[in-house]
């Protein structure tokens, strides 16, 4: 990660069609959208075309994003939100036009706004100093303890701890920080 | 012993240590607190390492390949390039080398869709290497509404990629020579739809105008 802000990254591409910046943003967000996917159309050729559409979306889209009125993470959650819907609409028509086999119902979306959580504490991982989000990142995304992250990482044991909390402290106060915009289902 | 809170947390230390960080929050109401606020925090992480799934290897390298690249992005510099090739046909000076002569290597008729009935196309890959280019030609399109454009795409199962975006004369006819997949060969449908710049994109705004199924020569 470059440590550039999402705001910055989506100005980049809206400006000059930068695409660091959007391989940037991909790789901050495509593991939640397609997460949310999987999750949410019970499908996963249509959560890759849900991937595929919202980073689209975000390319062709980012000089309409408006920072002083959501962030990022709300926007792509948003952006998220509505593809989703429009994928189900799509399949079932044309589940409905060729006859083809019954669709699963899918699941309701974010009835308990957990996904809009998740996109707000992502931004939030990507603004936090690059030690302290990797100290995380081997935490909760590749299970490692706290021993295995200092084998890892080469730091004393007692560092990984320390810093572990330190990580956690910054994460609560860029997640305030995103709290006193508004969260991203409002 | 405040250092250890973040471990704490999340179940990650020794038993003989957390059970000295359990002595010392009974008595420190500081500590405790913290120790709630980054439990919620510690929470929010679970939550988002629950919701996130690494996406199938490959993908990312499509939705790049799939983004329509910046010169064909936004209708206002489309509309000028559309409205410079329609002068430069009606001059009958339209000139592309390496283009115009090479044999197609698959082509398709363009029919129209309840929106403009009267509207027809033709379509027309020839390969350019190292690309191959598209060559459409359009006619009986509506001129498209302030903040709209067209757009042509090349479909199969499973996906679709944007070969760019257009607009017409005030006749309703342009002749355009676009980006086409390398690999025309794996899409069998293609299609132009209007689309609208919104506030908030909706795929479902957008309209299908002409579609053909893509033969290959």
């Amino acid at each position: 990660m470059s440590g550039d802000a999402d705001e910055v990254l989506v100005r980049r591409v809206a400006a000059s069609g930068d695409e660091r910046a959007i391989s940037e943003l991909y790789d901050r967000y495509a593991g939640l959208v397609y997460g949310a996917g999987v999750r949410y159309l019970r499908d996963r050729a249509l959560a890759e075309d849900l991937v595929q559409d919202v980073f689209t979306a975000v390319w062709r889209s980012a000089g309409s994003f408006d920072p002083s009125r959501a962030s990022f993470a709300t926007w792509v959650y948003r952006i998220t939100r509505n593809r989703a819907t429009d994928l189900i609409r799509r399949h079932r028509a044309r589940v409905r036009t060729v006859g083809g086999e019954a669709y699963p119902e899918p699941g309701e979306e974010d009835p308990t706004g957990e996904l809009s959580r998740s996109f707000d504490v992502a931004s939030a991982l990507s603004r936090i100093s690059p030690v302290h989000r990797e100290v995380l990142v081997l935490a909760y995304f590749h299970g490692l303890s706290q021993s295995e992250i200092s084998r890892r990482t080469g730091t004393p044991l007692g560092t990984v701890k320390s810093r572990t909390t330190a990580a956690l402290r910054a994460l609560r106060e860029n997640m305030s920080h995103d709290e006193d915009r508004g969260s991203a289902d409002e | 012993m405040r250092d250890l809170l973040g471990p704490y947390v999340l179940g990650a230390l020794e038993p003989g240590e957390e059970r000295e960080v359990e002595e010392h929050l009974e008595g420190c109401a500081e500590c405790r607190e913290e120790a709630q606020d980054l439990r919620l925090v510690h929470e929010r992480l679970a939550d988002l390492a629950n919701a996130t799934q690494t996406p199938p290897a490959g993908l990312k390298e499509r939705v790049m390949d799939g983004i329509p690249r910046r010169e064909t992005r936004r209708a206002p510099f489309v509309a000028a390039a559309a409205a410079v090739l329609c002068v430069l046909a009606v001059l009958g000076v339209l000139y592309a080398p390496g283009i115009i002569g090479r044999e197609a290597v698959a082509s398709a008729t363009l029919k129209p869709t309840d929106i403009a009935p009267r509207a027809g196309g033709e379509l027309r890959v020839r390969k350019d290497d190292p690309n191959a280019r598209a060559e459409l030609e359009v006619w009986g399109l509506p001129r498209p509404g302030k903040d709209e454009y067209y757009e042509l795409w090349f479909g199969k199962e499973g996906g679709r990629m944007s070969a760019g975006t257009f607009t017409v004369d005030a006749e309703g006819r342009s002749t355009l020579y676009m980006t086409a997949p390398e690999e025309v060969s794996d899409y069998q449908q293609v299609g132009i739809t209007l689309e609208k710049f919104p506030r908030e994109p909706r795929m479902s705004s957008a309209k299908v105008v002409l579609g053909g199924e893509l033969q290959e020569s």
